[in-house]
């Protein structure tokens, strides 16, 4: 039996020219082989990325809690290479999510969310959930104080949802609190449930793709009928279609390279993130973080007046994701081209610079009072410099008091009060004293803490802050 | 030796290379960012910057609190007094306690740490002519043989060695503010008195207790009076700061 016979013994079992037909070969329409058509792919090239370092990650890793942290010690520090396999593995993750965005505001925009393709937009948002939710998991792998907390603000929402929110939680955690069998109920849902549910929809996702087309490049003023486009979409096939495997998958194969290359590159420049400290309740001179796809969250949940926490945790955010689940049946005909649609792309750019503002601020998170300024913080020489020894000991009791872990002093403190350095020409020595015994605005009263000389040395000195040559309030 | 073997072992040794070079990339994680348990950091520089440098400067002057880069002062305070200030604060005052059994957040390695700490930083014994330094507290003066302090007296040798900068009265002058205040007195022990009689701020130009011309200098007993001469200044009605050796 030569070559050829091999060949065909095996293709007349698999059939794998008809599969080559029916998938990678299957037409497209030939402006469909764009610059802009290509992050779709380029994510699932992650995934599979993800896939492959996650389960190397597993061999080493032990899920539980006492072992957690220690093994991902281990892994950064004693382990060859491990910390770059960690490094990969969540650059990987954080591409990902930046990806899956940007497919999925580019798929917006270029309106392939319109008829006949409503249901590989809704299993896409059902993707988009799964990833985040392969973030949120992923960061609770990182057994660390971010982790700890993190889980802690993600857990704290669930149990607000009426009725069964207190359920949800003991389910979620295996108990009222985060214990020992918590991180391994976030193990399985990482390595096992989420990724499974993935990979299902993917597969969905694809074979949709695959029966209702790619999306045409959209043309300016020519918008989709219903009632004509399968029609219109089939001549365009005809007319001018290449299989997508070879002809149309080049840009596809070299932007998802190039991809891999940037998270390689990242994972050996900027490493790994974390573990920081150990997930240790006690410690609490921490400042947890999440990583970024939750910043914005971290900075609504923070900013929010608490009476209406609840309401927009437990009704708003559902209302919205529903809303985005059904974009395609509220728009799904008519302009496609973003030209064409002022509406969506005003949208659109709302809505990214509403949550990069709120990320934004979630990185600088100047509502939370920076708890150790108080003792680490030196109060700035031209401060000190010129006092008298009741202005001195003021400027003392500004850090003893820990007034600077919410006020800054040279720029150095917290933001979460306003900055002291002319304070003298904003208020009276009077006006000082009464905002620091009754407090106002968001200032507690601090009148009960402190004795009347520590007042007096304390207005003493914040009357001596203001630039020279400007007089003080009057 | 095949021809092209050698092409394809300088590519594997290139790949063993890279390979290698990953352990070397700046992105792997240094020893020295490895978290601590902030409670295990026994590290006097750090544990300083965390816990001192608010109030005593980030360089141990400069700070609206005491002074530490005084060999002076490293010399007139003994250890078990900065141990004590450490651990327990003191009360009264801007001095809040570190020792964790004190409601703080520092172990007692932590505490030991700073205190060898500052000494290696700056302590220079050579530099201070230890027997002539007056006694750390009044208690050890009067033990030493020494009067107790004498507001009388006190305020005769104030008016000679200290009205030039703060008025006769004490009520402040051209160079140096009020050191009768009230608010102040009720806000500084009787120890950080004599403490700053003996040593001065040398940072803020305050001279300490030998830096004048002899006619003007203090003597070890004056030291005690010029104290008790300031405190006599705090309202009746008012507890002096408890110092930390009393």
């Amino acid at each position: 039996m030569d070559l050829r016979g091999i060949g065909e013994w095996f293709e007349s079992r698999l059939q794998l020219g008809s599969l080559y037909r029916t998938t990678a070969g299957h037409p497209i329409p030939r402006n469909s082989a764009s610059w802009w058509y290509v992050f779709g792919s380029a994510t699932l090239v992650c995934f599979v990325l993800q896939i492959v370092t996650g389960i190397c990650l597993a061999l080493v890793y032990v899920p539980s809690a006492d072992e957690a942290w220690t093994s991902l010690e281990f892994l950064n520090y004693q382990q060859s290479l491990g910390w770059f396999l960690r490094a990969v593995h969540f650059w990987g993750s954080n591409v990902m999510v930046a990806l899956m965005t940007v497919h999925m505001i580019q798929v917006f925009l270029m309106g392939a969310h319109k008829y006949p393709r409503e249901l590989t937009w809704v299993i896409g948002c059902v993707l988009f959930i799964a990833t985040i939710g392969m973030a949120f998991t992923g960061q609770v792998m990182r057994f660390d104080q971010d982790a700890y907390w993190g889980l802690g603000i993600g857990v704290a929402i669930m149990a607000r949802i009426p009725i069964v929110g207190t359920a949800l939680v003991d389910l979620i955690l295996a108990g009222p609190i985060i214990g020992a069998e918590t991180l391994s109920r976030f193990f399985t849902l990482h390595v096992f449930v989420v990724p499974g549910l993935i990979i299902a929809f993917v597969t969905v996702h694809l074979r949709l793709v695959l029966k209702r087309g790619i999306n045409e490049f959209p043309v300016r003023g020519k918008g989709v009928v219903p009632e004509e486009y399968d029609e219109e979409y089939a001549a365009l096939i005809e007319k001018e279609g290449i299989p997508f495997f070879p002809d149309g998958v080049d840009k596809d194969i070299v932007f998802s390279a190039a991809v891999i290359v940037a998270i390689l590159f990242c994972a050996a420049i900027f490493g790994p993130a974390g573990p920081n400290g150990e997930p240790d309740p006690t410690l609490i001179d921490t400042v947890p973080r999440p990583d970024f796809y939750f910043l914005s969250l971290f900075a609504v949940l923070a900013l929010l007046p608490p009476q209406i926490e609840t309401f927009v945790l437990v009704y708003v955010m559902p209302v919205a994701i529903l809303l985005l689940f059904l974009i395609p049946f509220i728009a799904g005909k008519g302009a496609k081209h973003p030209a064409d649609r002022p509406i969506a792309v005003l949208g659109v750019v709302l809505i990214c610079t509403t949550i990069s503002t709120l990320a934004w601020l979630g990185i600088s998170s100047p509502w939370s009072p920076h708890m150790d300024a108080w003792s680490g913080e030196p109060t700035p020489v031209a401060y000190v410099e010129e006092r008298s020894p009741l202005e001195l000991q003021g400027a003392v009791l500004i850090q003893a008091r820990q007034c600077r872990n919410c006020h800054a002093l040279g720029g150095r403190g917290g933001q979460r009060g306003p900055a002291l350095d002319d304070v003298a020409t904003r208020l009276t020595a009077d006006q000082l004293t009464r905002q620091i015994l009754q407090g106002g605005g968001n200032m507690p009263a601090y009148g009960k803490h402190l004795s009347p000389d520590e007042t007096t040395a304390l207005v003493a000195f914040l009357r001596t802050m203001r630039p020279i040559g400007v007089p003080g309030a009057r | 030796m095949r021809p092209g073997s050698g092409a394809t072992t300088t590519l594997l040794l290139a790949a063993a290379l890279a390979l290698a070079a990953c352990d070397w990339m700046p992105g792997r994680p240094r020893e020295q960012d490895r978290p601590r348990n902030p409670r295990e950091i026994t590290d006097f520089a750090t544990l300083y910057a965390n816990n001192c440098a608010g109030c005593h400067g980030s360089e141990g002057e400069l700070g609206p609190a005491r002074e530490f880069a005084s060999p002076l002062f490293q010399a007139f305070l003994p250890d078990p007094a900065l141990r004590n200030v450490i651990r327990e604060g003191v009360p009264g005052t801007g001095m809040p306690a570190f020792a964790k059994a004190a409601g703080g957040s520092l172990m007692d390695p932590q505490v030991e740490a700073l205190v060898s700490g500052m000494r290696r930083r700056w302590a220079r014994p050579s530099r201070v002519d230890a027997s002539v330094l007056p006694p750390y507290s009044e208690a050890d003066a009067v033990a030493a043989g020494y009067a107790l302090g004498d507001p009388g007296r006190g305020r005769e040798a104030f008016q000679r060695a200290c009205a030039g900068c703060h008025g006769a009265d004490g009520n402040g002058g051209e160079e140096g503010g009020s050191v009768v205040a009230a608010a102040f007195l009720g806000l500084v022990s009787d120890q950080m008195l004599r403490t700053v009689v003996v040593c001065g701020r040398p940072d803020l130009g305050m001279p300490d207790w030998r830096e004048p011309p002899p006619e003007l200098r203090l003597s070890v007993q004056e030291v005690s009076d010029v104290v008790s001469w300031l405190a006599s200044h705090r309202p009746p009605d008012l507890e002096p700061a408890r110092g930390a050796s009393e």
